[in-house]
């Protein structure tokens, strides 16, 4: 038996890689695959329907024998709903006819049917000469669109006129070549990166959230480096290195395992409610009761994450200047420098990479916290971009968004969680992509300093 | 760790100008001033949340305790069920990477498995309630059959290969197997999810989920402490693990060699020497997991269906402290009973992580000093 | 660094007070109506680019504070505001808020889409969710057999699924299908509403209660026995007449002192909120539109505040 322990050891570390290789497999599959234009089948139920749709998943009828069969119908405005589950068994005849369209458009979702005329002032398109008109007309920019009204028929036969302005982007999957489904997904992964939410976040883009995300690690970095490079060389080169500084290096070292949420709680209380509403008092009595500091925001999110990574930081420098050896500083101070030359001349450039990977460490750590930023600052849409050309330019006391609380919004607070799914993969995917990003960067980092390290000494 | 006694140097220097001096003196000031500056915030934090505990007293006892019993229960049953999880994979991953593993395929394992520490708690959170959630419930029965399977056909592997010819073994040395288990355990999983469902029906006629709600009246939650103990298992695997790695492999190589040269095997040698020399860093490390899993709130809060119930089974929810807080404080309004009673909770949380955390360090820098001594003597 | 930030704070404006032409609209409140408010500003956003939004969606009952605070002008609320709320604002202000009904709501109990449950009796409801059973009801109903032939639907136990403490939603189930009383402890409190239609859709055992707008295919909502006798589904008609008897307003609070005109960001949403294309949005966010006379019974106050 004992020579088969060994093996459950090594199972362990084969699992631990699976499920990590697993997860990230799904984020990537999932949140890529969702800009795939999917092939719409039109399918003939044995009642004589006649539905179109995306086919979502399939799982097993709970109360009998059998499985059935979602779909992604759209067409809101016809019938009240988005989805239609089917029994598989019902299905008389499925198909995916090349004029089938895919319309994404506001307020009612996205339309699959197809269509029938493209109505203009001047003319009346009927067929391939209506799709061909549809997406010329898409092609220009929003506002410039001529005002036409598209003639739709959803694939029960129901007849719909919809105008122009409303449609964001169409496709006809069914019809397109490979080439063409790449050039819409990469079109479609751009837009997601690049645009704002719309439709209350169940549709469009992401990217005043990843502006949010990185405005509030930027402002965090710049207060949490000064001090948390301070504290360490503090530890590190001053303190007499007593029974004291150990106990305070524990605390800090301890601190880093203080749930986030604590921090949250004291960002709330301190902050927001403390220090935000005794600068109202003093400095914006004029715009009271509305709060200025008083509330959330930018400011105070990135305080309490900067109080969060402040042993982060002061871990990652005092490791590097512990990396330092004794003989640089005595030269130093031999050759007649003071401290603070010693410090700035030799201690601090040397340490200089351990500090970029503090910061780096620090930055990973902030963006993928998300519990305390619910509770100072962070906002479900924050159309007021906390940057823009108002003077003093950066508004520090503006709520922002946030990528990982966008994600928790867009799946728990969202009008369907169907609906919402895909677009959270694709969060969530965009999320761990730039941790990782980030924390692979500090392990490289990391190790070509200990690497240059081990070569000097 | 640095030395313990290094000389401060401003009492060498040679320095004579009394600018450079005044200088100086200013710059160690203010370091000064900094690093207390950051020690007073962290000091800040105890003594706001006990500060903001405190009306509490003038309330009635019972008040807070109805609230908090029910989250102080879900938090340490969430907990236990993720190092029930995380415990045996973590320690199994750092025994076999310290003791087993090839110095540089170590080196680029370890950090890839660090690097599951870094994936956000929302994301894990996300699909764990969503998405895991509801295939377990779909899946009761494979999901069961998984936990208790992988471990089987490991040791179908071990005995396999034990009795592969020479060649073989060779080929896929046990060094590697970190490794190449991992299409075995695909393979593995795959079988199960295949076979389940037959099984399944042949036995109880139907599904798991369903067998149990009527024939033995288990009460079955879609988010449960079961699918809590995955997700957050998942998440504190990577600080048990690296913790206990770093643990096992300070133990001195001299000490394993020795037990080997006296005739012990390697697991001999890891379970009579090397475990109980790396003993408080292993402890530290389990200290430092369930600090964790006390303190991680967004998996709870998106997994764990929040029912404020106390309730021992496996396929029940819960509610944790740190969930409560974090959908709960936004809305209730400062000076409230409530607003107190969810800075208590955060008191509560922030003081019995710190102790943990305090307590694993401790016992972490007792065995560097024990472990060292020991190297240098051997 | 520091010095920067103090020149931020310095000079930071505050757009609450004096919005010109454009401005942001401060609204905080309601999650239920987090989807309605948010399409309205971008409909005003597409008239009026120059005015924004920013919606803080915290439930209901963070509205009446936010509006005494003057955190928001404009207060979304899925219940109406109690008289001590009332009073707070204006013992502050020296006048009431301005309470415009918005759209119709309902809260529907759901079922698995599967699940052959048509209807339910008031005192059903209340006998599953609650401990209590103030409405009346003799015996709690705690497993499917109470409610169904157990050959037609081979589940047990009910597990139940609500909303979290805080929302509105919570606490109108509580008033009106609860007659008041409390919440059974083991009913899983999600925070939000797509969770719960999630929950339910996903497990064929599950029930629980939801608002309208929320309702997908993944699930069924059942029919309520009205007072007479008469099952009432919670049909677009029986919701805008009121006769569903979990219904009710969706209401907006607004800090409007009387005698003065309103800012015009705030005159323009509103204008848009009670125009047929306003009603239609908020169709579109799932709602159901209000009746034609109380869609311009509402447009009259605003039509003459201007």
């Amino acid at each position: 038996m004992s020579r088969l322990w060994p093996w459950l050891c090594a199972a362990s570390v084969a699992l631990s890689l699976l499920m990590l290789a697993a997860l990230l497999t799904l984020l990537l599959t999932r949140g890529l695959g969702h800009f795939w234009p999917a092939t719409l089948e039109s399918v003939t139920l044995d009642s004589g329907e006649i539905i179109a749709g995306e086919a979502v998943r399939e799982t097993p009828l709970p109360h009998r024998d059998g499985e059935e069969q979602l779909y992604f119908t759209g067409n809101r405005d016809l019938d009240g709903n988005r989805w239609r589950w089917v029994a598989i068994d019902h299905i008389a005849e499925r198909g995916a006819p090349r004029t089938l369209v895919r319309l994404e458009r506001s307020p009612w979702g996205d339309f699959i049917g197809y269509l029938s005329a493209f109505e203009s002032a001047s003319e009346r398109l009927e067929g391939d000469a209506a799709w061909h008109a549809l997406t010329a007309a898409l092609a220009h920019p929003t506002r410039e669109r001529p005002s036409a009204t598209l003639v739709l028929q959803s694939a029960a036969g129901e007849m719909l006129r919809q105008p122009l302005n409303e449609i964001y982007r169409a496709h006809r999957p069914n019809a397109m070549s490979w080439w063409e489904k790449t050039r819409y997904w990469s079109q479609g992964v751009w837009q997601f990166l690049s645009e704002g939410p719309r439709a209350a976040n169940t549709g469009g883009g992401v990217w005043p959230a990843i502006f949010g995300t990185v405005l509030m690690v930027m402002v965090m970095s710049v207060i949490v480096m000064p001090f948390g490079v301070l504290a360490a060389i503090y530890l590190n080169e001053i303190a007499h290195q007593g029974r004291l500084t150990r106990l305070v290096r524990i605390g800090v070292r301890n601190l880093a395992g203080v749930p986030s949420i604590v921090y949250g709680v004291f960002g709330l209380g301190v902050f927001v409610y403390g220090i935000g509403s005794s600068l109202d008092a003093w400095f914006f009595s004029d715009s009271l009761p509305s709060p200025t500091f008083g509330t959330g925001g930018l400011l105070w999110a990135s305080l309490t994450l900067a109080l969060l990574t402040l042993p982060v930081v002061i871990v990652a420098t005092e490791e590097g200047l512990a990396r330092i050896p004794d003989a640089q500083r005595e030269g130093a101070v031999a050759l007649g420098a003071t401290r603070l030359e010693m410090l700035t001349r030799v201690v601090l450039p040397m340490a200089a990479p351990a500090m970029l990977t503090a910061v780096i460490l620090a930055v990973a750590r902030a963006a993928g916290e998300v519990a305390p930023l619910m509770l100072v600052g962070v906002a479900k849409l924050a159309p007021q971009m906390p940057v823009d050309d108002e003077f003093p330019y950066l508004h520090v006391e503006r709520k922002f968004m946030h990528l990982g609380y966008h994600l928790f919004d867009t799946a728990f607070h969202g009008e369907d969680m169907q609906t919402a799914i895909p677009l959270v993969y694709a969060t969530a995917l965009l999320l761990v992509v730039i941790v990782l990003v980030l924390n692979l960067t500090a392990i490289f980092l990391r190790h070509h300093l200990r690497h240059q390290r081990g070569q000097s000494c | 760790m640095t030395p313990p006694s290094r000389p401060t140097y401003s009492a060498l220097t040679s320095s004579t100008d009394p600018g450079r001096q005044r200088l100086d003196r200013l710059a160690t000031a203010s370091i000064t001033v900094g690093a207390f500056a950051v020690l007073a915030a962290i000091l800040a934090i105890g003594i706001f949340l006990l500060w903001e505990s405190l009306p509490l007293l003038s309330l009635a006892g019972t008040f807070t305790l109805e609230t908090l019993s029910p989250l102080a229960w879900g938090t340490l049953k969430a907990a236990l069920a993720a190092m029930l999880l995380a415990l045996p994979i973590a320690l199994g991953a750092a025994i076999y990477t310290a003791l087993y593993m090839p110095p540089r395929l170590r080196s680029r394992v370890k950090p890839v498995l660090e690097m599951m520490e870094a994936i956000p708690g929302v994301v894990v959170g996300f699909i764990a309630g969503l998405i895991l959630a509801p295939w377990v419930e779909r899946h009761l029965a494979s999901t069961l059959v998984l936990l208790v399977w992988l471990p089987l056909s490991t040791l179908l592997a071990g005995v396999l290969w034990h009795s592969a010819r020479q060649s073989l073994r060779k080929r896929l040395p046990f060094s590697w197997a970190g490794l190449w288990l991992t299409p075995w355990l695909i393979a593995m999983t795959f079988i199960a999810l295949w076979a389940t469902p037959g099984v399944e029906h042949v036995l109880i006629g139907g599904d798991l989920r369903q067998w149990l709600d009527q024939q033995l009246g288990v009460n079955y939650a879609t988010r449960n402490a079961m699918i809590v103990g995955m997700a957050m298992g998942f998440a504190v695997i990577p600080s048990i693990f690296a913790l206990a790695e770093d643990a096992l492999a300070d133990v001195p190589t001299s000490l394993l060699e020795g037990a080997q040269a006296l005739g012990a095997t390697r697991w001999q040698a890891l379970w009579k020497v090397a475990l109980p020399a790396a003993g408080p860093g292993i402890f530290s490390a389990v200290m430092i997991g369930a600090g964790r899993a006390v303190g991680e709130t967004m998996i709870v809060l998106m997994a764990s269906g929040n029912t404020a119930i106390f309730s021992t089974s496996p396929f029940e929810g819960m509610r944790s402290i740190a969930a409560a807080i974090a959908i709960e404080l936004p809305e209730s309004t400062p000076d409230s009973s409530t607003y107190h009673v969810l800075i208590f909770a955060a008191l509560v949380l922030f003081l019995f992580t710190f102790l943990v955390n305090t307590l694993a360090e401790v016992v972490r820098l007792r065995l560097r000093t024990r472990l060292s001594r020991m190297g240098d003597r051997g | 660094m520091w010095l920067f930030l103090l020149l931020a704070l310095a000079f930071t404006r505050t757009d609450a007070q004096a919005s010109p032409v454009g401005g942001t609209l401060g609204a905080v409140g309601s999650d239920t109506m987090a989807g309605l408010v948010l399409r309205w500003g971008e409909a005003l956003k597409q008239r009026h680019p120059e005015v924004t939004i920013q919606f803080q969606a915290a439930g209901s009952a963070n509205a009446p504070p936010a509006l005494i605070a003057g955190t928001a002008r404009l207060g979304p609320m899925s219940r109406q505001m109690t008289p001590d709320e009332k009073q707070a604002f204006t013992k502050r202000y020296g006048y009431p808020p301005r309470e415009l009904k918005v759209a119709r709501d309902a809260l529907a109990v759901i079922v698995h889409r599967h699940n052959p449950l048509k209807t339910l009796s008031q005192r059903q409801v209340d006998a599953i969710f609650s401990t209590s059973r103030e409405c009346g009801a003799s015996a709690p109903i705690t497993h499917w057999e109470a409610l169904l032939d157990p050959t037609e639907w081979p589940f047990r136990h009910i597990v139940l699924h609500g909303r979290n403490t805080a929302s509105g939603t919570h606490e109108l189930f509580q008033q009106r299908a609860l007659c008041g009383g409390e919440f059974r402890r083991d009913i899983s409190e999600h925070p939000g509403n797509s969770p719960v239609v999630a929950a339910v859709g996903e497990s064929p055992g599950a029930m629980g209660y939801v608002g309208y707008s929320h309702l997908n295919a993944q699930v069924k909502a059942l029919s309520i026995f009205d007072d007479d006798g008469n099952t009432i589904a919670p049909s677009e008609e029986a919701i805008q007449t009121g006769a569903y008897p979990l219904s009710r307003y969706l209401y907006l609070y607004v800090n409007a002192p009387p005698g003065e005109p309103l800012p015009p960001a705030e005159r323009d949403l509103l204008a848009l909120i009670f125009s047929p294309e306003g009603q239609r949005i908020a169709r579109a966010a799932g709602f159901v539109p209000l009746s034609e006379t109380v869609r311009q019974q509402q447009a009259r106050w605003q039509l003459l505040s201007r």
